[in-house]
């Protein structure tokens, strides 16, 4: 090899090399971050818009399956027409859960997802029973209850602090079937709005209204939001009052605890029976569940989360709709109840598999 | 005569190359950049055919828990939650696709410790939009960053 035959050797090899190396890797050397100090946009700078969340908050779920199990209960009915009081005894009450929220615009100036929801509750009514039984403890036993919905969350930050949140859905609740739904002029409908404050990285805050069935019955009912973390990310408050309210005990930023409860509640249709159908009649379902959860990631965005509580029976009573529309009797009206029926209070744990949100 | 024409070919064919890499569409993702929480300033870089993103700055650069240097205490990998938070490289691996995007990276997010696929796209010279999601875009949220410059002297 000549010298000329050698340098363009040597050259062709170096070429590729210098121009990688033309892009230096800056971490290699210690760089002077203080260059970076005063910076200014070099068009417009960012419109500064609050997040809907703050640091520490649990991740929000995605998709969630899980199943839920209730420890035994018994029913104890109110009279119904011919049917005296009566008490059933149940086994297990349990039943599987699924909600899936998509984001479908998720940017910093609005967040819009749509949700969709199932639960059930079976029952088992324990053998050996014999007495009087009536169309309540029939329909749990034969057909149990679902609910399936669908609905919308639309985040919209005003500004670098101020937030609306808007939630609506549309829910289909019953003792129907699969494959014989009921007909979609039953659906519920409840919605929220909140007008919020993000204060801090650290602390959010608001007030609504809400139009909801969690207390069983259609009502109306203000609303308090007040998600907090301390400044060591160890302890905080997720609290969306009445629906629900957590202390929340954080391990790290992928396992943490919650102690609160959950009220939870829907108006359920006895439609599933032709003979009674025609009467119109509502399972004025809520409960406030008492409880302590632990949730964990499993593999990145893969979370577990579990729940053991106390089920807290608010409401078990039937209405009769009349003319088979809704009513608003609210905490104050005196229409009276179809059925007013207690039901014990049973443990309950709930399992669920999560893909949670970044 | 013969040596000549061989330092000259050389010579030309670093310059186009030269040339080429400052002309490259796909550089212009070089330079730093704000996340529109104004919290963080990022730096992007080309590593050899990729484009980086390292923590040049913080709007809070001290822990307040230990009132020193924030480290990436969020880490999954234990052997890194000491490592400072300004200079860690949250944005990896991009490649430019063309059509003003940049595909196949990954975004970390220091506040949980979570790494996330990510979309980056050049809406404007100064603008980009940057999409971290899991698995599927659709399960992602798109942040809009600003380019910052060093201010023109008066």
């Amino acid at each position: 090899m000549n010298y000329a035959s050698r340098l363009l050797f040597v050259l062709l090899l170096s070429m590729p090399l210098s121009h990688a190396f033309a892009q230096t890797d800056s971490t290699a050397t210690e760089e002077d971050y203080g260059e970076y100090d005063n910076l200014s946009f070099a068009g417009d700078g960012n419109k500064n818009y609050c997040s809907n969340k703050i640091e520490g908050l649990s991740p929000s779920k995605l998709i969630s399956l899980g199943y839920d199990f209730q420890g035994p209960q018994t029913l104890s009915a109110d009279s119904f027409g011919a049917v005296s009081p009566y008490e059933r005894a149940f086994g297990l009450a349990h039943g599987l859960r699924f909600a899936a929220n998509v984001p479908v615009i998720s940017r910093n100036s609005i967040i819009v997802q749509m949700s969709a929801n199932y639960l059930e509750t079976r029952y088992q009514e324990k053998a050996n029973q014999t007495g009087t039984n009536g169309i309540l403890a029939q329909a749990l036993t034969n057909n149990g209850l679902r609910s399936m919905g669908l609905g919308t969350t639309i985040f919209k930050p005003l500004d670098g602090k101020k937030f609306l949140l808007f939630q609506g859905s549309a829910d289909l609740n019953g003792d129907w079937q699969w494959g014989d739904f009921m007909p979609l002029k039953y659906l519920k409908y409840s919605a929220a709005a909140v007008y919020g404050l993000r204060t801090s990285d650290r602390k959010q805050w608001g007030i609504g209204l809400s139009r909801t069935y969690r207390a069983g019955e259609l009502n109306y009912i203000p609303i308090l939001l007040f998600n907090s973390t301390n400044p060591s990310n160890t302890w905080g408050t997720e609290i969306l009052f009445p629906a629900r309210a957590h202390v929340r005990r954080t391990f790290s930023p992928r396992s943490m605890a919650f102690f609160g409860y959950e009220l939870e509640g829907q108006s359920y249709r006895l439609w599933f029976n032709p003979s009674t159908r025609g009467e119109d009649l509502e399972i004025r379902r809520s409960e406030i569940r008492l409880r302590f959860v632990y949730e964990r990631s499993l593999k990145d965005f893969i979370w577990m989360s579990l729940q053991v509580g106390y089920r807290i029976n608010y409401s078990y009573n039937v209405d009769r709709l009349p003319d088979g529309k809704d009513f608003y009797r609210g905490f104050f009206g005196t229409q009276p109840m179809a059925m007013e029926n207690k039901l014990t209070n049973p443990l309950y744990i709930n399992l669920s598999i999560n893909l949670v949100s970044p | 005569m013969r040596r000549f024409l061989l330092a000259t070919f050389v010579f030309l064919a670093s310059f186009l190359l030269t040339a080429k890499s400052l002309n490259d569409p796909a550089d212009r993702l070089l330079g730093v950049w704000e996340p529109s929480n104004g919290r963080a300033r990022v730096k992007i870089e080309k590593i050899g055919t990729k484009y980086y993103g390292k923590i040049v700055w913080l709007k809070e650069p001290t822990d307040p828990e230990t009132g020193k240097p924030k480290l990436d205490k969020n880490n999954p990998d234990e052997s890194l939650r000491n490592a400072p938070l300004k200079g860690y490289r949250m944005l990896k691996d991009f490649t430019y696709k063309g059509d003003d995007e940049w595909t196949e990276g990954t975004i970390y997010d220091p506040n949980n410790g979570s790494t996330y696929s990510c979309i980056i796209k050049m809406k404007d010279a100064n603008t980009l939009e940057i999409r971290g999601y899991i698995g599927i875009a659709t399960f992602g949220r798109t942040d809009v960053w600003k380019r910052l410059q060093v201010p023109a002297k008066p």
